[in-house]
């Protein structure tokens, strides 16, 4: 039978209180003390050790086997020097017990007692943890960031002859390998590709309005300059739109062929003009140069894709 | 216990290993608590969702690292050894296609646990946090979908890897930054299949186990809410445990879901295109089907432009997640019925209908762009 948080206490000479705490050890789980609170004078805690409990005759009462003269020496209850085990984590505490719920405590170590002193070592550890965190914060981030941003290669290479350009205005696609050399990798062969059309001067003076282009590097030095009467102009063969790659396509609405993005349906002229779809800005003109002998050679560089501005990537 | 008319009860060795490891561990308090959770209204396959979306991630987990037994996250590599899992290790083709399969699988399972939670009613109080954690799942889920996609190297792959980063480039001030930090340079090459790889097979794997874990726990934490209909009384009388009628339910959900995986697998099994490279020669990319209806959307029209791009591309999905992350905020309204719930019914009818009618029309393009 457990005796209720509001047992009755009955000492061998008459009822001093009733029980109105329970102190657990919290290793063995087991109940150490009662508090009874005092029913006459100051209505004082006592802190009653379990060996003191003589009887449980009923739900109601509980027997002490000391005197009330003796009751009265009982220390009185500390409250502070307890907490709750609401505040404290004990494994399969509740499978021990069987009381009926109510204020159960455990000794609260000495060291602890005192806010200030919980709040000082609360916060030291908090600075300590983040002492360790800072000093990686930047070193992981430059670990990770490495390879996000190169310097742009400006050198120029062979992509073929125009001899295989037949007609004017009309999209000649350029496939071509580059080498391609990243951190510790071996070099790789990758195939990329540019669009090249032979324009008429409508179509040059569609693409450059009449001005030289002209292509800077990094610093804002001039690398290249592209000529407004040049016939021959090349398309970066990535779509400004998201960045697939396009084709030459002549299809019902545009028999004489159009710069087709099978991706999105962003459809371009032969001036690179958007006509349809959702691309932001023309087809990229790439700085090129024809030699007598019809070699072309090109600058490759990529510009960021969705952007209604040029945003050099490569 | 009348211990002289019965000869006591000797344990037998397994018995005693049980007891020592019991005694110290609590197993048995552990499996009561696991088993013996009530189920308000008693069991239903509707609640079958979330146990087939755990047995997945795990089947995913077990052919994954399967599959990392021979694959080599190296562009020189990747394309050649995910051949050789492909055509040359026995039994290579199956794994490698249950590992696709069960991606799908995983995507459509979130899709009907999502919808079922929606429709239950069940994100509400005092589920939020449940709901929370589910919504991050599902984007680790999406993210898995999209990080493995890359690492056969094949040309779908590569462009479907070029055209999500881009998308996520267009996310305003941070963008740029971020497809740099996931590409690992201005360009798609090695150092994006190395991050791609260590996403895949190391963060989301340990977010996503973190993360279900939480999602557990507060589940248990707030308990199953249960059928919207019926009083307090009839649902407490049809209540049972979870385990057995529940599991039950369970485990054969589960094996449909296996067996129709595997036979996925053995119908369609995967077959690479030509190895990734800037130029996408005949081949027109495209995402994997779950992120159709999205790549379609783009096509758009208003959706054009710098700006339309942003709103295609982030704001608007993000919007809408955001929106799926404050509903059980919003919605205080405590009645669960979805029949009386009219907005959330019709609201939940059109998204369904908008990502099919985009993910059809996205389908019946492909033939007129042929």
């Amino acid at each position: 039978m457990q005796p209720k948080l509001t047992a009755k206490t009955r000492c061998t000479d008459g009822e001093v209180g009733t029980v109105s705490k329970v102190i657990v050890d919290p290793l063995s789980r087991e109940i150490s003390h009662v508090v009874v609170r005092e029913s006459n004078g100051q209505g004082a805690d006592r802190r009653v050790p379990i060996s003191q409990v003589q009887a449980v005759p009923n739900e109601e009462e509980i027997v002490l086997g000391c005197s009330s003269e003796a009751f009265g020496q009982f220390p009185v209850l500390d409250r502070d020097a307890y907490v709750t085990i609401h505040d404290v984590e004990i494994a399969h505490l509740e499978d021990h017990l069987h009381v009926e719920p109510g204020e159960i405590l455990v000794p609260y170590p000495r060291l602890e007692r005192g806010v200030p002193r919980r709040r000082f070592f609360t916060n030291m550890t908090h600075a300590i943890g983040t002492l360790i965190a800072l000093p990686l914060v930047f070193p992981v981030l430059k670990y990770l960031m490495k390879p996000m941003y190169k310097p742009f290669d400006n050198s120029w290479f062979s992509i073929g002859n125009v001899r295989k350009i037949k007609k004017e205005n009309i999209g000649y696609q350029f496939k071509f390998q580059k080498g391609f050399q990243e951190a510790f990798m071996p070099e790789q062969q990758i195939e990329k590709n540019i669009w090249v059309v032979k324009a008429t001067p409508e179509v040059q003076k569609t693409v450059y309005g009449g001005k030289d282009k002209k292509f800077y590097d990094h610093k804002g030095n001039l690398i290249w300059m592209n000529k407004a009467t040049s016939p021959y102009i090349g398309y970066s063969g990535k779509c400004p739109h998201l960045g697939c790659g396009y084709k030459w396509r002549r299809t019902k609405n545009f028999p004489d062929g159009v710069f087709l993005c099978p991706c999105h349906l962003s459809i371009y002229d032969e001036a690179g003009k958007v006509l349809d779809g959702p691309a932001p800005r023309p087809l990229d003109v790439l700085p090129m140069q024809v030699n007598a002998a019809g070699e072309v050679q090109v600058i490759d560089i990529e510009y960021k894709a969705g952007v209604r501005n040029q945003v050099r990537l490569l | 216990m009348n211990g002289q008319s019965e000869p006591a009860h000797q344990p037998n060795a397994f018995e005693k290993v049980v007891d020592f490891v019991d005694e110290r561990v609590g197993l048995k308090t552990i499996q009561a608590k696991m088993l013996n959770e009530p189920v308000p209204g008693g069991s239903r396959w509707a609640y079958a969702f979330g146990s087939c979306l755990l047995f997945i991630f795990i089947m995913q987990v077990v052919t994954g690292i399967l599959l990392m037994f021979y694959y080599v996250p190296s562009t020189d590599h990747a394309y050649a050894s995910t051949q050789y899992i492909i055509h040359e290790v026995d039994y290579g083709w199956f794994l490698l296609s249950y590992h696709f399969w069960g991606s799908s699988a995983m995507v459509v399972m979130v899709f009907a646990h999502m919808s079922q939670v929606f429709l239950w009613g069940a994100y509400k109080k005092p589920r939020e946090l449940v709901w929370l954690v589910g919504l991050a799942l599902f984007g680790l889920v999406m993210a898995f979908g999209f990080t493995g996609y890359l690492l056969p190297w094949d040309q779908r792959a590569y462009w479907a890897t070029v055209v999500g980063v881009e998308i996520m480039d267009k996310t305003p001030i941070i963008g740029d930054f971020m497809s740099r930090f996931l590409k690992g340079g201005p360009t798609p090459g090695q150092m994006t299949l190395s991050r791609f790889f260590v996403i895949h097979v190391m963060i989301l794997p340990a977010a996503l186990m973190g993360l279900a874990g939480l999602h557990l726990f507060l589940f248990r934490k707030a308990g199953p809410a249960g059928p919207f209909r019926g009083t307090p009384e009839q649902i407490k009388a049809k209540t049972d445990y979870f385990f057995p009628r529940q599991i039950w339910k369970d485990i054969v959900a589960m094996a449909s879901v296996f067996l129709i995986i595997c036979s996925l697998a053995f119908i369609e099994p995967v077959v690479l295109l030509e190895e990734a490279t800037p130029d996408p020669g005949d081949y027109h990319p495209e995402p994997e089907w779950y992120f159709l209806f999205l790549f379609q959307m783009l096509r758009l029209k208003i959706f054009a432009g710098e700006f339309g791009q942003f709103l295609g591309a982030v704001a608007i999905p993000g919007a809408f997640l955001a929106f799926l992350a404050v509903l059980p905020f919003l919605d205080k309204n405590p009645e669960r019925n979805i029949f009386k719930r009219p907005i959330a019914l019709i609201g939940w009818i059109a998204i369904m209908a908008g990502i099919l009618i985009f993910t059809v029309s996205a389908v019946l393009n492909r033939e007129f762009l042929h």
